[in-house]
């Protein structure tokens, strides 16, 4: 007999792989407990508020709810029938285990810290260190590197985004001058509020923003100097003028694609309190040192500078601090369980003054031993009974936080909505194009220096020189090779490197993979995918320009209208009329059709050809039921 | 009075729904013969009959715009202003040397050197502006443009009341007020309203026959999930296919501008912007936001300013002398807003940057009654404090209000019962800066 693909698949992953035996709170038997103990906690929050413990969903809503927010689309019709045909205890889990293995889950959670970061291509300087940092994002995510790390990489990284894996350079570069965010992202307080006033929000005093900004005060660009000092003579006649020159291009190239993308040392320690400073406990102008406004007491000098003092900052954040720790879980609870333990997702809140103290000890404690492995902590998420909840949409009423009173119904995210289309059209989603990512040197438009060097090694070099002579003449003694080189344009690697230029896809490709964020007018934009300006900045509100992109737009010219579309299989698998309208609704609803839905369908169809299914196909994308998460 | 401001946008409602009504059953479009009727100043007291202005078109210079480098220069004070020059307007105020032709629009301009906020973050600073209040998590605020669709009701009953563009779509939230207040986000301006129109492949039998199938599951659906955020589509479905077959649709294609009016405007998408909200106000939309980002410039701040500035002065003076010449300007607001300012000091070690500075920033008004070629408020000789007639965030949309002539006080309330006003909460009330209407 042939196994279905989704089964092969099952078997393959079931099999001891090596971790699981030697950690054991990630073995199979760990995670089941551990998923029994949030289960338990969650079940006392019912037996205090004496409330109906929610049902539990049936497959095809467990089927769809999990793909969607473990792989962040729909699956496919050969993963809907295999799934629903199948009957085997256990299956949820192992769906969770076959989702999981998914690079689909890579795809996923890399839109999700894209929209945390406010990472995007391109930037402001012509795509200088956007893309090793994309890279750095996507390969951490890929490898799941711990949560605390990468965090970490993030804060105290210095040097140069080209140099080999140091990508996490890109995170303070992308928002040079305003070091703060980090607070709001990583541990849940707004300091960035009390920059400018004490927080008419919350408790943070001005002072306690610099002290903090103190700890990551004082990056610089690496040799911005000598740069400047190389290029005095040339520009003196006008910056305008040199700039159209080969040199000038080669110069300012260099400055923003190099220089601009990297950071000298790891803070100073202390910072100037500004000229309009108001309150009493400062001057303006004086210097002050680094004080830790919360967790573990660090600080640093204001009399001389601390080098480093990025790494203690990065140290204090990630290590022992409850509130790295709770911001980590409160988020992974959410983007599981669909609301967060407490809202705002990112607002610290000390666990006994949450709703389930107990829960939220329990899984603090949880992220740490499984050492902030957001994989296995979302793994443990998904298998338990609270996940599986019916939807409730009185949850918000109920007086219990959301997510213990059965799910919150929600619209998919843009990215969501975008993916489940893409995979009505291709047939194995997780196999279309990826963004590319290669460090070759490209200059006005084509790579240059193929063989001979490079970003990297342009990088290392180009900041290792001190001397603005010897600077200008290795600066313009490259630029003759780049010069000749393009007459010289053969060979295989010339071909390769032609090919490998970094940057997203485009078209038809997961959202992950495509521009960040995706251009202006995009069916992704149109659904509220966020523009990167703002922290979490994308939205799920409804609009008309949405509408009009359903029934007109985007989803008809590559859906409904796309005879190719993979949602027409259903047509070649089914035999009869009855059996490709049930195909239809498996892959666009991951259910069958009622008794009543069948008859309209029927009648939607009789006679009409070609016609009837594309007008089924687009009536059934513009339902509630296909835009909401249940 | 509030009572009838209330009814007011009721009874437009209840109007919209009887053409609605007399359009699906009589077979007939009546749409466009009623609307003349139905619309503009006609309907309704106003809360001041004064109040001249009957559209918004509201310019967000987004990421913080330095007020010393655009608006309120300091020319006597050089530690602070760097390498910009301060240039003589038609009005009675001076501006950087960046906003060349907007100097020459002066006389018509309303400078407001005082703007004041406590809010010095990206974020929250957005949403204050657009909405003011602060963000909170049990409830959305409507943005401005929601509030006056709400209050003011449409103009023309065809086209949406409320357009951004070059816009964050959160800028265009509807809020509690419901998703038929909420702003039609277009994503650039040069494509004007995308998929407005049925596809050729599409008959008109077969796009009914979609409708009905997805009405007919979408009655299962909300038995059992009828949340406000599913029920929200309802209506937007209603409004888009309404959309789809009016008469004004033309509104939205700026490619019916002739060449050298595209040019004018300026070819980015800030120009080209401009130019779709003076085609949609003249086709009675109440409101238009058109945004420029690109202001955060903590880094090479005098580069990115001037190149974000000469973006804004084409764009903008372009706009309020097109305005000028067509008689629209007498009955439209035009406003350039920002969350915050720019520090006084520079910041050497990042090319001459500036950081964020709520303390003192501007903002600009032209037409819809305000009377021109004056200067409100003022800051002190670094543009670091106001010193004279703070204006709030709050200030500033009761001053939309007040130029509407709605009452920024009045009290709606959210599905849950609190009360929420245009002008902000009650303990930050704005009051309208009654002096500088004409």
């Amino acid at each position: 007999m042939k196994l279905p693909g989704f089964i092969l698949l099952m078997l393959l992953c079931s099999g001891g792989s090596a971790w699981s035996q030697k950690v054991k709170l990630k073995s199979e038997a760990g995670m089941t407990k551990a998923a029994l103990e949030v289960d338990r906690h969650v079940a006392d929050i019912f037996r205090r508020k004496k409330l109906a413990v929610p049902k539990v969903v049936d497959d095809s809503t467990f089927l769809r709810r999990s793909f969607l927010v473990a792989i962040g689309r729909i699956p496919t019709l050969e993963e809907v029938s295999d799934y629903l045909g199948i009957d085997e205890q256990g299956k949820r889990k192992l769906l969770i285990r076959y989702l999981l293995a998914s690079d689909g889950y890579r795809s996923h959670m890399q839109n999700y810290v894209f929209d945390l970061l406010r990472a995007r291509d391109g930037g402001d300087r012509a795509g200088a260190f956007s893309a090793p940092y994309m890279e750095f994002i996507r390969s951490s995510v890929a490898a799941n590197k711990r949560w605390d790390r990468f965090a970490y990489d993030l804060v105290s990284a210095t040097g140069s985004a080209w140099e080999k894996g140091n990508g996490a350079v890109g995170y303070y570069i992308r928002d040079k001058g305003m070091p703060l965010d980090t607070m709001q992202i990583f541990t849940g307080e707004r300091l960035e509020c009390a920059q400018c006033h004490d927080s008419p929000t919350n408790q943070w005093e001005r002072m306690d923003f610099f002290e903090l900004a103190a700890f990551t005060h004082g990056q610089r660009e690496i040799n911005q100097g000598v740069w400047d000092k190389a290029t005095k003579g040339y520009r003196d006649s006008g910056t305008a003028a040199f700039r159209r020159t080969e040199k000038g291009r080669w110069y300012y190239w260099l400055r923003d694609n190099i220089h601009y993308g990297t950071l000298s040392g790891q803070g100073v320690g202390r910072i100037q309190l500004p000229s309009d400073y108001q309150y009493r406990d400062g001057d303006p102008g004086e210097h002050v040192g680094g004080k830790t406004p919360f967790g573990k007491r660090i600080r640093t000098n204001d009399r001389k500078d601390t080098p480093q003092s990025r790494v203690k900052f990065a140290k204090w954040m990630t290590e022992k601090n409850p509130n790295f720790d709770y911001i980590a879980v409160n988020r992974m609870w959410a983007r599981v369980m669909g609301s967060p333990l407490s809202e705002p997702v990112d607002e610290y809140v000390e666990a006994n003054k949450t709703a389930s103290p107990r829960l939220v000890k329990f899984l603090t404690r949880l992220m740490v031993d499984l050492e902030y492995d957001l994989k296995a902590f979302q793994s443990i998420l998904l298998r338990t009974k609270t996940f599986q909840f019916a939807a409730n949409p009185e949850a918000k009423k109920a007086g219990v936080p959301q997510g213990f009173n059965g799910r919150q119904i929600s619209r998919m995210s843009a990215e969501q909505i975008w993916d489940s289309l893409v995979t009505l059209v291709a047939d194995r989603p997780e196999r279309l194009p990826k963004r590319k990512f290669s460090d070759y040197i490209y200059y006005g438009g084509r790579p240059v220096l193929v063989g001979k060097k490079t970003m990297s090694e342009l990088s290392t070099e180009l900041t290792a020189i001190k001397d603005p002579r010897k600077y200008r003449a290795y600066v313009e003694g490259l630029l003759k090779e780049v010069q000749k080189g393009g007459q010289n344009s053969g060979g295989n690697q010339m071909m390769m490197a032609r090919r490998s230029r970094p940057g997203p896809s485009s078209g038809l490709a997961r959202a992950s993979e495509l521009e960040a964020p995706a251009p202006d007018g995009h069916l992704l934009r149109a659904f509220g995918q966020s523009d990167r300006n703002l922290v979490e900045g994308a939205t799920k509100e409804s609009n008309v320009a949405q509408v009009l992109e359903l029934m007109n737009g985007q989803v008809e010219k590559m859906v409904v209208s796309n005879e190719k579309a993979a949602v027409y299989r259903a047509l070649t698998k089914g035999q009869s009329a009855e059996d490709q309208i049930r195909y239809i609704f498996y892959a666009i609803l991951s259910r069958g059709p009622s008794e009543e839905e069948m008859k309209m369908a029927k009648g939607a169809v009789a006679g009409a050809q070609r016609k009837g299914y594309e007008n089924l196909v687009s009536a059934l994308l513009s339902t509630r039921e296909f835009m909401f998460i249940r | 009075m509030r009572e009838r401001i209330f009814l007011k946008g009721d009874e437009v409602e209840r109007r919209q729904f009887l053409v609605d009504a007399a359009r699906s059953y009589l077979g007939v479009s009546l749409t466009t013969g009623l609307s003349v009727g139905l619309s503009g100043t006609s309907l309704g007291k106003h809360y001041d009959p004064k109040a001249k202005a009957e559209h918004v078109i509201f310019l967000n210079m987004g990421g913080g715009m330095s007020h010393l480098d655009t608006f309120d220069t300091k020319p006597k004070n050089k530690d602070i202003q760097g390498p910009v020059e301060s240039i003589k307007t038609t009005g009675d105020f001076q501006i950087s040397e960046y906003l060349a032709e907007t100097a020459k629009v002066g006389k018509h301009l309303c400078v407001i050197n005082s703007m004041t906020s406590k809010q010095g973050a990206h974020s929250q600073g957005q949403y204050l502006l657009h909405r003011s209040y602060s963000p909170r998590r049990t409830v959305v605020h409507p943005a401005i443009g929601a509030w006056v669709v709400r209050m003011k009701g449409r103009k023309n009953l065809s086209l949406p009341g409320f357009v951004t563009t070059n816009t964050s779509p959160a800028y265009a939230s509807p809020g509690f007020l419901g998703a038929k207040y909420g702003g039609v986000p277009l994503g650039r301006p040069d494509e004007g309203l995308k998929n407005s129109s049925r596809p050729e492949s599409v008959s008109e039998k077969d796009f009914k026959r979609r409708l009905e199938i997805a009405d007919a599951m979408n009655r299962t659906f909300k038995e059992s999930y009828g949340t406000r955020e599913v029920k929200a589509y309802d209506s937007l479905y209603e409004e888009a296919v309404k959309l789809m077959e009016s008469k004004d649709l033309v509104a939205f294609d700026i490619r019916k501008e002739p060449q050298h009016i595209r040019k004018a405007y300026g070819e980015g998408r800030f120009g080209q912007g401009c130019l779709l909200a003076r085609r949609l106000v003249q086709a009675g939309v109440r409101f238009v936001e058109v945004s420029l980002g690109g202001w955060d410039t903590h880094y090479d701040n005098f580069t990115a300013v001037e190149r974000q500035a000469r973006i804004l002065d084409q764009g903008f003076s372009t706009l309020v002398s097109d305005l000028e010449k067509r008689g629209l300007l007498e009955n439209t607001l035009v406003v350039i807003a920002t969350e915050f300012g720019r520090t006084p000091k520079i910041v050497e070690g990042n090319r001459n940057g500036r950081d964020h500075h709520p303390s003192a920033f501007s903002a600009v008004l032209a037409g819809g009654g305000v009377k021109g070629g004056q200067k409100f408020g003022q800051t002190d000789h670094e543009g670091a404090r106001v010193r004279k007639d703070p204006v709030t965030i709050q200030d500033l949309n009761a001053t939309i209000a007040f130029a509407l002539g709605l009452d920024h006080a009045e009290v709606l309330k959210s599905p849950s019962g609190r009360p929420f006003r245009m002008g902000g909460p009650e303990k930050e009330l704005g009051k309208p800066i009654r002096k500088i209407f004409g």
